[in-house]
């Protein structure tokens, strides 16, 4: 009895302090949720009169909206362009030698590793001398260099993966590159090719720090107009809006979490 | 070629070439002068700021170390359904917006906050505590943010020690805590190494946290830039600070490459 106390004791405190950092890591963001329903003008932790007030607020605003509008616009507009440059890059990777593929791949991930404000100051100062500061335009750009790495990663493993027999096969039967792309290649990538565009979608819609550089006062996303609320906005509105940004993300990258539930 | 011509090419016009102009900047203005690196490091309030950087990204990755390790060696040790399941708790929340979660740590941590207001209602405290604008702010913030960079390569290295060797060493006789002593934690340090190295790195040009949990105390190298270019207009000092910031991480990320070559899967920082 002893001996088996003694060994599962260990267990036990294994389990207490792995699953309390667990906790620390998804207990504090979700917080927000319940204050969210505060029908309160002051700031409250847990609302007295829960309500759907301040998302009644968030949704009536013209100014919140037209953020909000913009947002959903640049995350599109970045995900198409880092999803096909993205793809591009990782089938032409394929064709490499490994030492080179490896070090071009280090290349292209560089804009995850370049800290954003770098990349922000950088951004800033070319896109003003385009014209393309407070534009969507700038900030589609902006955002696929972001996003680039991801898909490049992911369509990367995805390739890794796949038996070049089959594609050799189609070749030497007479299929064209084009014909084998379409017909053997991608159904065989395409759920990773799609659920990078998600995660695309996703990093863009969440940036803030290039944002706030280069989205000037005439195209400010949600995450800037959050941004300066954090400093300016005394009404609890921030909660409910923190909600909508978390139920976003998740109903976007939950197709993606089945996908590598099932994958791995 | 064919295919990497057009990636290529978006990313030589939208991201090598303002960096590009960046370096150039930092010491063509218009002729070639070395005056912003020396002011930067002549002047002590910059080179303080370079100081709490380095203090910042230190304390981060060693708190990240003693927190995302047990976490990671309990996942590596229940059985693969519940790790799967237990796995959100880390990959959710590094989906989720950046700047939401530091807004929650504002709410959480401020002197009327949940956290305040808790310990308050336990009767634990009188007055409340100062819980951010200062540097315990900024790592709690950081440290919660950057686990998972810690604990994916942990994890990973962990999962790939054979368990005969653990056999081997308990069947030899040596006690549970000898074995984790002389074998598993050994045999996981490359993987605490990734991690660290990666946590170091991000942490280093951290830019949402220090601004919204540090106070003036805790202003770190991009916090500095953006003052320089938004606030000051000083935009040949903003390149040079951007310029060494910018070379600082791409060395750490050669030395990340280098060291684990083939040893870790190249993910982009991403589980």
């Amino acid at each position: 009895m002893r001996r088996r106390l003694a060994r599962s004791l260990p267990r036990a405190a294994l389990a207490v302090a792995g699953g309390s950092v667990l906790a620390f890591m998804v207990v504090p963001v979700l917080t927000v949720i319940p204050m969210s329903f505060s029908s309160s003008m002051t700031f409250e932790l847990i609302p007295t009169v829960p309500g759907l007030t301040q998302y009644r607020r968030f949704f009536a605003s013209p100014d919140w909206m037209q953020a909000l509008g913009r947002s959903v616009q640049v995350a599109v507009g970045a995900m198409l362009v880092a999803t096909v440059l993205g793809t591009l890059a990782a089938l032409g990777l394929r064709r490499l030698a490994t030492r080179s593929r490896r070090l071009l791949e280090a290349a292209l991930i560089a804009p995850r590793i370049v800290p954003s404000v770098v990349f922000a100051v950088a951004a800033y100062y070319v896109f003003a001398a385009a014209g393309l500061v407070g534009t969507v335009a700038g900030l589609v750009l902006a955002h696929s260099v972001l996003a680039f790495p991801f898909v490049v990663v992911f369509v990367g493993s995805a390739l890794h993966g796949l038996d070049p027999a089959l594609e050799e096969a189609s070749l030497s039967l007479g299929a064209g590159p084009v014909t084998t792309f379409a017909r053997v290649t991608f159904p065989q990538i395409r759920l990773a090719v799609f659920g990078s565009a998600l995660f695309a979608f996703n990093v863009s819609f969440d940036e803030v720090v290039v944002t706030l550089f280069i989205s000037g006062v005439r195209a400010k996303t949600l995450p800037v107009k959050v941004w300066d609320a954090i400093f300016y906005e005394i009404t609890p509105i921030l909660p409910a809006i923190s909600t909508v940004i978390i139920v976003a993300s998740v109903a976007v990258l939950t197709p993606l979490l089945l996908v590598r539930r099932n994958t791995s | 070629m064919l295919l990497l011509g057009p990636p290529l090419a978006f990313l030589l016009v939208v991201f090598v070439v303002p960096l590009a102009r960046v370096v150039w900047g930092s010491v063509f203005a218009p002729d070639f002068t070395l005056a912003f690196y020396e002011r930067m490091w002549r002047t002590p309030v910059y080179g303080r700021v370079f100081w709490i950087t380095f203090k910042i990204s230190v304390l981060t990755t060693g708190f990240a170390a003693l927190l995302g390790y047990p976490a990671a060696y309990f996942l590596a040790t229940v059985t693969p359904r519940t790790r799967q399941l237990l796995l959100l708790c880390v990959i959710v929340p590094f989906f989720l917006s950046v700047l939401v979660r530091n807004y929650v740590w504002i709410v959480l941590l401020q002197r009327t906050g949940l956290v305040n207001r808790l310990l308050s209602d336990w009767g634990l405290i009188r007055t409340p505590l100062d819980l951010m604008y200062n540097e315990l702010g900024v790592l709690i913030a950081m440290v919660n943010m950057l686990l998972p960079y810690m604990i994916f390569p942990v994890l990973s290295a962990l999962l790939a020690i054979p368990p005969e060797l653990r056999q081997a060493s308990a069947s030899l006789g040596a006690p549970p805590a000898r074995t984790f002593w002389r074998v598993t934690l050994p045999l996981s340090m490359p993987g605490v190494a990734a991690g660290g190295l990666l946590v170091f790195i991000v942490s280093l040009g951290f830019f949402i946290t220090p601004a919204l949990l540090g106070g003036p105390k805790q202003m770190m190298v991009s916090n500095l830039i953006e003052f320089s270019v938004r606030q000051v207009l000083n935009w040949p000092f903003a390149f040079a600070l951007a310029n060494t910031l910018l070379i600082g991480t791409l060395l750490l990320y050669a030395i990340y490459i280098r060291a684990l070559e083939g040893r870790m899967p190249r993910t982009a920082g991403l589980p």
